[in-house]
């Protein structure tokens, strides 16, 4: 992506620069400069928990119809730390259900994606319950792709009545969380009668 | 994993009551404790206080000393098989290595990039395995400055549970990706691999004679493989709704006492004895809740403290 010499130093304006340097070819900053906006820093880790189950199938609609619970709407991209699309990710994602509850025996709110060229995801599932020995409601991801360093971790909801309204105050009641970034706004959305809720939560992996 | 860990310290705390019982100790305790942890030999506990300070308390004749400051907390803690070093882990990757007994010096090093989720002295007590949470496994010499003798990768995540046969021959390990992994402790060349669970492994257990590896998890069931040739052998009944979390042998090879938790985490958790030769179990029966238990010489101790004693029962 190039810039024009406007778009240039408009945007060094914004960030206090007043001049540029003119042995600096402008394509040349133009095009570190995309780089480092688009650069992204890795998802936080956080912990596997002991009901990761391997072989879940491949589903993108995790809530079946008569299943409690608040029906939510999971999505997100999964990005390299220079901010590119990585399109040969491998996602696992496993949760309880609206009750707290994880299925062992079988696969009920677990599914392995695989989101190809757009790595882009989406999936339709419910909010999860509170764990009993756990403090926040939470969705737990595994992601692999060729290159990359496996990435585990949790996202965790702005909603949860565990921080009180104040996620950036309360995060470290649950001692889990690892980081406030794991924690993501809710969108709720719908009439009344049919509350939905929307989530989006992007993955960045580190390279090997 | 640390969760889990946790969970476990808890489980161990949890164990209940059998019925027939007699006094092995009666000893002061330094401090307001939240729960215990016997040695192998039965000579000591530790005793962590609710200030997160911990001590060394001798059994029975009840004399302290300091352990670990209540910073940084400890998040794994270990005995050798003869009582006679402890191990512990920290969330920085920290690892020391103290004299359980004597004046030996202790020894500090980093050992992972990560807190310190699973420890296990090897049983010569010359080696000792450290896994990191979302990191391989390492074996370290324990020489006066520890060295690296080897790095036991994982697809990904950590190390749950390492178990090292009676001979000192081969170390087979769980990782978070429900694969166990045998290693030559001669070469640290990996030998073999078992990819039947689907669900992760907390425990792992050589019987005393070597013959049989237990493995036990979220799967709610002892697996007994080969370690030859790392082959299935059997799996006892399930126990529905349960993880395993702990195995121990009471003296010979037959007898287990295994603990398992609850994967709701609604109700409290629950000890069978297995007897390996006919596949059937017995509770340990409910009657109080202990506040540490092990395994002394083929016999089950459990203890009960209140906020200064702490009494050690012999279970019949």
């Amino acid at each position: 992506m190039t810039y024009t010499r406007r778009e240039l130093l408009e945007r060094c304006a914004v960030f206090g620069a007043v001049t540029l340097a003119t042995s600096i070819p402008l394509s040349s900053l133009a095009f570190a400069w995309d780089g480092a906006e688009k650069k992204r820093t890795p998802t936080p880790f956080c912990e596997l928990g002991p009901f990761y189950k391997r072989q879940a199938p491949n589903t993108t609609m995790l809530r079946k119809p008569g299943d409690s619970g608040m029906p939510l709407a999971l999505g997100g991209m999964v990005y390299d730390v220079r901010g590119e699309v990585v399109p040969d990710a491998k996602l696992e994602i496993w949760q309880t259900d609206n009750d707290g509850h994880y299925d062992i025996e079988g696969y009920r709110y677990r599914t392995v994606l695989e989101p190809g060229p757009k790595a882009s995801y989406a999936i339709d599932t419910v909010m999860p319950g509170h764990y009993p020995t756990r403090v926040c409601q939470h969705v737990h991801y595994l992601v692999t792709a060729p290159g990359h360093k496996p990435l585990i971790t949790q996202l965790y909801f702005a909603t949860d009545p565990v921080f009180d309204g104040d996620p950036d105050k309360n995060y470290g009641r649950d001692p889990l969380i690892t980081s406030r970034e794991l924690i993501r706004p809710v969108m709720i959305k719908g009439d009344p009668k049919q509350i939905t809720a929307a989530v989006n939560f992007d993955l960045v992996l580190e390279a090997l | 994993m640390r969760a889990f860990r946790l969970a476990a310290v808890l489980v161990i705390s949890a164990v209940t009551a059998a019925v027939a019982s007699q006094p092995v100790a009666k000893v002061q305790l330094p401090c307001d404790s939240l729960y215990q942890m016997l040695s192998p030999t039965g000579k000591q506990a530790v005793v962590a206080c609710k200030d997160h300070r911990s001590y060394l308390v001798s059994i029975p004749d009840g004399a302290s000393r300091p352990l670990l400051p209540a910073e940084p907390r400890v998040s794994a803690l270990v005995y050798s098989k003869d009582g006679q070093w402890l191990a512990a882990g920290f969330p920085d990757g920290t690892v020391r290595v103290m004299p359980g007994q004597g004046t030996a010096a202790a020894r500090q090093w980093k050992a992972g990039p990560h807190r310190i989720d699973t420890l296990y002295l090897f049983p010569d007590g010359k080696k000792l395995f450290v896994a990191p949470v979302d990191s391989p496994g390492t074996v370290w010499e324990l020489t006066e400055t520890p060295t690296l003798l080897a790095t036991l990768p994982v697809a990904f995540g950590g190390m749950d549970a390492v178990a090292v046969s009676p001979d000192g021959e081969l170390l087979v390990a769980a990782g978070d990706d429900t694969v166990l992994r045998w290693y030559d402790t001669a070469t640290w060349q990996k030998m073999r691999e078992y990819n039947g669970f689907l669900l992760e492994t907390f425990v792992l257990t050589f019987t005393p004679d070597g013959k049989y590896l237990l493995a036990g998890g979220a799967d709610s069931r002892i697996t007994v493989l080969d370690p030859a040739s790392g082959q299935q052998v059997r799996q006892l009944p399930p126990e529905a709704g349960s993880s395993v979390a702990d195995i121990d042998f009471l003296g010979g090879p037959q007898r287990t006492l295994t603990l398992y938790f609850d994967n709701s985490g609604e109700k409290p958790p629950h000890a069978l004895f297995w007897d390996l030769a006919t596949d059937k179990s017995t509770p340990l029966k409910a009657d109080s809740r202990p506040t540490c238990s092990g395994i002394v010489t083929g016999k089950l101790w459990l203890c009960n403290s209140d906020s200064r004693t702490l009494t050690i029962l012999q279970q019949e």
